[in-house]
C-alpha cells in the first residue's frame, strides 16, 4: 500500500477506471475516435500522400497516440471532477480532508495520465500491426507521459473552474478540439499559413508532436520539450491553487 | 470550544449569515434550528473549511477555520446534508479511501468498528448506490467517525428519513455524545433538537435569535399551548404560562381543542411570525 497522500485520491479514480475497464463498450468507445481517424487518415487519403521520406502512417501513428492522451487525460478528469464537485459532491471529502491542495492535484493527474496513456497504448499496438516504419524509442514514451501529465492538468483547471457539467464540452470544443486538427496530428505544421503559425507554435500539442516524432534529441526538440515542461509546471501550479482557493 | 465572532457570508445580494456570534463548548451536544434558508448549512460550511466567510472569525480549539484549515481538518468529521458517498464504490471502500485521507490508524479494525456500529458491516461489499437513503445516511455517519473526530458536523443528519429510522439515527448520535465529542448538528426537525441537544440556536434569516437550552425556550414564552379551528377553518394557538390557564380558556371554546406543552416550533413562530418547515 502506498503511503503518500496523493494516493487516496488517485485510488478512488483507479477503482472507477477498473470498474470501467470490464464494462464492454469502454475499450471501443475508449480506441473508437483514433481508429476511425486512422483508417480515414491513415488507410483513405493518407495512401496518396507522402510526409517527407517515410510512410504516412509513421508520421500518423505517433500523433494519433498523442491525440489519444491528450483527449482521454483531459476529458475523464475535467468531466468528472465537474459532475463530483457540483452533482455527487463527493470531490468535497478530498477538500475537507487534511490532505495539501498538492497532493489532491497529483492524485487527480495522475489517474488521469495513467487512462490518457492507456488509450494511447491501445494506438501504439494498433500502430506495430498496421505499419511497419513505426517504432516508439524512449522520446516517444517520455513525451507520452509529458503530454499525459500536461493535459490532464488542465483537465483539473477545467473541471474546478467549469460551472456545471456542459461547461466542460464548451472548454473542450476552445481548448481540444482545434489542437486536435491544427497541431500536426494529421499534417505537418508548416503547411498552416504563416499568419497562424503564431498561434499554432504557442499550442502545447504542437511541442508534443514536434517531440513525439524525434529519433534524438536536437535543439528543436530541446525546445519542445522545455515548452512542455513549463506548461506542465505552470498548469500544475495553477490548479493546486484553485484547489487551495475552493470555496463555495 | 467552537468559536464564532461576526460571522458573515453572502452570496450575491443575499446575506446567508449575518454577523453571527456563537461560542459551542467543548463536549456539547448543540443545536442549530431555522427553517431553509436560515443560514444552517452556510454557517457549517464555514466552520468546515468548504466555504470562506466574507466577514468574522472561527476558531475550533483554538485553530482558525480559514487560516490553519490544516489543523481544522485533522480535527472534524462532517456528516453533510447532501449525501457524497461515491456511489459507485462499496461501503467499505468509501470507508477506505476516507481512512487513507484522514490517516487513520489499524484502519481495517477501525472500518469494522464503524461499519458495526451503523449496522451495515453485512452489507460492507456493496456497492453504495445499491443502498436505501436510511442506510445511506448511516454510512455518512459511519464515514465521520472513523477519524474519531473531537468535533463532529452533522447537517441535517436525519433528513429524509422515516420515523423509525430516524429514531435509530438518533440513538447513534446519542452514543457518540458518550465518547465526549462536540456534537454541532442543524435540523429543521423540531423533535430532533428537543431530543438530542443540551442547547439550540434559533436562526432566523441568517441571525441568531435565540440561544438557550430547549427546556429555557420553551418556558420562556410559557409552558403550554391551546390549539383550536377558528369559524374559518384556520389553526388557532394561545400560549399559556401553566396547565392551569391553558384548560381555563380550553373550556372556553366549543368544538375540538387541544391542550399540549409548547415546542421549539411554538418558540419559532413566537420569535418569527414563520413556521419551520
Amino acid at each position: 500500500m502506498i503511503n503518500a497522500a496523493w494516493y487516496p485520491v488517485f485510488l478512488k479514480e483507479m477503482i472507477h477506471f477498473r470498474r470501467k475497464l470490464f464494462r464492454l463498450g469502454y475499450l471501443f468507445s475508449t480506441m473508437l475516435v483514433p481508429i476511425i481517424y486512422l483508417i480515414a487518415f491513415g488507410f483513405g487519403l493518407g495512401r496518396s500522400v507522402k510526409i517527407g521520406e517515410g510512410d504516412y502512417l509513421a508520421f500518423l501513428i505517433p500523433g494519433l497516440a498523442a491525440m489519444s492522451s491528450m483527449n482521454n487525460s483531459y476529458n475523464w478528469v475535467a468531466g468528472a471532477l465537474a459532475i463530483d464537485r457540483i452533482y455527487f459532491k463527493t470531490f468535497q471529502i478530498f477538500v475537507q480532508a487534511p490532505v495539501k491542495p498538492s497532493a489532491i492535484m497529483t492524485g487527480e493527474v495522475l489517474a488521469a495520465m495513467f487512462r490518457g496513456l492507456f488509450a494511447s497504448l491501445l494506438i501504439v499496438a494498433v500502430g506495430f500491426v498496421a505499419s511497419p516504419d513505426f517504432f516508439p524509442g524512449p522520446i516517444f514514451i517520455l513525451t507520452l507521459f509529458l503530454n499525459g501529465f500536461l493535459f490532464a492538468n488542465l483537465g483539473v483547471i477545467v473541471g474546478m473552474r467549469a460551472k456545471s457539467h456542459e461547461d466542460t464540452a464548451t472548454y473542450s470544443n476552445f481548448l481540444i478540439m482545434p489542437m486536435a486538427f491544427f497541431s500536426g496530428t494529421f499534417f505537418p505544421v508548416d503547411k498552416i499559413p504563416f499568419l497562424f503559425q503564431p498561434v499554432i507554435q504557442i499550442l502545447p500539442l504542437t511541442h508534443t508532436n514536434i517531440l513525439i516524432r524525434k529519433a534524438a534529441m536536437d535543439t528543436e526538440a530541446w525546445v519542445s520539450l522545455g515548452v512542455l515542461v513549463v506548461y506542465a509546471i505552470g498548469l500544475f501550479v495553477y490548479g493546486s491553487r484553485l484547489i487551495r482557493n475552493y470555496s463555495e | 470550544m467552537i468559536e464564532i465572532k461576526n460571522l458573515t457570508k453572502n452570496y450575491g445580494s443575499v446575506r446567508a449569515v449575518d454577523n453571527l456570534n456563537l461560542t459551542i463548548d467543548k463536549g456539547e451536544v448543540f443545536g442549530l434550528l431555522g427553517p431553509n434558508g436560515a443560514g444552517k448549512t452556510t454557517a457549517i460550511k464555514v466552520l468546515t473549511t468548504l466555504t470562506k466567510p466574507d466577514a468574522g472569525h472561527c476558531t475550533i480549539e483554538g485553530f482558525d477555520v480559514v487560516r490553519e484549515s490544516y489543523e481544522i481538518k485533522k480535527r472534524i468529521g462532517v456528516v453533510p446534508q447532501e449525501n457524497n458517498l461515491d456511489r459507485d464504490l462499496t461501503a467499505r471502500e468509501n470507508l477506505e479511501i476516507y481512512s487513507m485521507l484522514h490517516h487513520v490508524a489499524d484502519r481495517k479494525r477501525k472500518i469494522e468498528d464503524c461499519l458495526k456500529m451503523v449496522n451495515l458491516w453485512e452489507r460492507r461489499d456493496t456497492v453504495v448506490s445499491g443502498f436505501s437513503g436510511g442506510m445511506q445516511r448511516r454510512l455518512l455517519l459511519a464515514r465521520a467517525l472513523l477519524s474519531q473526530p473531537s468535533v463532529l458536523f452533522l447537517d441535517e443528519p436525519s433528513i429524509g428519513l422515516d420515523p423509525q429510522i430516524r429514531r435509530q439515527m438518533w440513538d447513534m448520535i446519542r452514543k457518540t455524545g458518550i465518547y465526549g465529542q462536540t456534537v454541532v448538528l442543524t435540523t429543521h426537525y423540531i423533535e430532533e433538537a428537543d431530543a438530542l441537544c443540551r442547547r439550540v440556536g434559533v436562526l432566523s434569516h441568517g441571525k441568531l435569535i435565540a440561544l438557550d437550552t430547549p427546556g429555557n425556550l420553551k418556558n420562556s414564552i410559557g409552558e403550554y399551548v391551546v390549539e383550536f379551528i377558528d369559524t374559518e377553518g384556520k389553526l388557532q394557538q394561545q400560549i399559556c404560562p401553566t396547565r392551569d390557564d391553558a384548560h381555563k380558556i380550553a373550556a372556553g371554546y366549543a368544538g375540538n381543542v387541544t391542550v399540549r406543552k409548547t415546542n421549539l416550533e411554538d418558540v419559532f413562530i413566537q420569535l418569527t411570525g414563520e413556521r419551520i418547515e
